[in-house]
């Protein structure tokens, strides 16, 4: 890894840590408010790829461990990984990793836009939707002994958020990628 | 911008070294996990609640860091209420409580340069087979601190500029600008990194 890579990877995650600073806005037809900081995962698979992706994100969730207040709401610390969401917590870097996997496979210079804009969707649904639940419900399940189907039923009511995150993080990430492309080129 | 979580103190808990605070919470997860009894989680409940409230924070104080945690904790109780026979609930919520006070108390009480020589040392192993150079990990989280606060100035003056246009605040037309920006200085910091010497590669 280069100097560029290591600021690159650091830098987006001091952007995860701004993100959770921005007030959420909380929309009328679901209950739960959109942070920005949630739409972190499928941005940083999206515009710096998988393996920087993922490490800013284990970096991130090293801030957390070490009691910095990073998470959205000035929450941090060990108590918040050691709850029930922490597997979403340490599945984000294996999600930002498979986010940026996707992306860098379906995304080219000079692809017309729709492709573009459809190969970051994919890449911030598969990633930052599937491989996220696919671990933390289960871990969700497994300590806090709520069935495994009751967790997953009871998580869909975050799935309208998370695919209006996700459209967001698309049409961020194809901005980013049209003025300033980072996603390295996959062969 | 980003004070520590860690709360300014002297107990017995504060001087105990951080790798100790460390196993103990792996070890009391571990034990916690193992048992359904209530005879041995009702106490570990009561002894961690009492660890975490005599570190020297107001009430207010110590249930804000937690508040949320617990709740979440007590909506899947409320679930489970309705799936799983009483004593298997009450089991579940007390040892998730008792883990997350003991987890709370110890990002209470250690700083935040004591975490940091204890990863540096866990990292030494990878550092020797080659993996990854343990003194990047430290630049990189000292790179976040620094830039966090230019980060959110830059970010306030996107919503500045939004303002004096009168356009509306979206998150959609805020995080590219943002993204965009933070991006290009990659490589002025890593030049001026490397122009120090700072990772002798």
């Amino acid at each position: 890894m280069n100097t560029r890579d290591l600021v690159l990877v650091a830098l987006f995650a001091a952007i995860v840590v701004v993100l959770g600073l921005i007030p959420p806005i909380t929309l009328g037809f679901i209950p739960v408010p959109i942070t920005a900081q949630s739409m972190g995962v499928m941005l940083a698979g999206c515009i710096i790829g998988a393996k920087r992706g993922a490490l800013a994100f284990l970096l991130f969730v090293l801030l957390v461990a070490i009691g910095l207040p990073v998470l959205s709401g000035g929450r941090g610390g060990l108590a918040v990984l050691a709850g029930p969401s922490g597997g979403f917590i340490l599945g984000w870097a294996v999600a930002a990793y498979v986010t940026g996997l996707i992306a860098e496979r379906f995304i080219h210079e000079g692809q017309p836009e729709s492709r573009q804009f459809g190969g970051f969707f994919l890449a911030s649904v598969v990633g930052g939707i599937v491989v996220l639940y696919g671990i933390g419900v289960p871990w969700l399940s497994a300590v806090t002994g709520t069935p495994l189907l009751a967790a997953a039923t009871g998580s869909l009511a975050f799935i309208p958020g998370d695919l209006l995150k996700a459209a967001i993080a698309t049409l961020a990430a194809r901005a980013v990628y049209a003025g300033y492309p980072l996603l390295p080129v996959r062969a | 911008m980003l004070t520590s979580l860690y709360v300014e103190g002297n107990s017995w808990f504060h001087r105990l070294p951080v790798r100790v605070k460390l196993i103990a919470l792996l070890l009391l997860s571990l034990s916690l996990f193992a048992t359904q009894s209530l005879y041995l989680l009702v106490p570990a409940f009561l002894l961690c609640g009492w660890l975490y409230f005599s570190l020297g924070m107001t009430l207010r104080q110590a249930l804000a860091r937690i508040g949320l945690v617990f709740f979440t904790i007590l909506v899947l109780a409320a679930v489970n209420f309705f799936l799983l026979p009483l004593p298997e609930v009450a089991a579940l919520v007390l040892r998730l409580m008792a883990l997350v006070f003991f987890a709370a108390a110890v990002t209470a009480t250690t700083t935040i340069s004591a975490f940091m020589d204890e990863i540096t040392i866990l990292l030494k192993p990878l550092e020797r087979i080659g993996l990854l150079n343990a003194a990047d990990v430290s630049l990189a989280l000292g790179l976040v601190l620094r830039f966090v606060p230019d980060i959110f100035a830059r970010y306030e003056a996107i919503r500045e500029a939004h303002r004096a246009r009168g356009l509306p605040i979206r998150p959609l037309t805020i995080i590219g600008p943002l993204i965009v920006l933070t991006l290009k200085d990659a490589d002025t910091i890593a030049a001026a990194i490397d122009a120090r010497g700072f990772r002798r590669q």
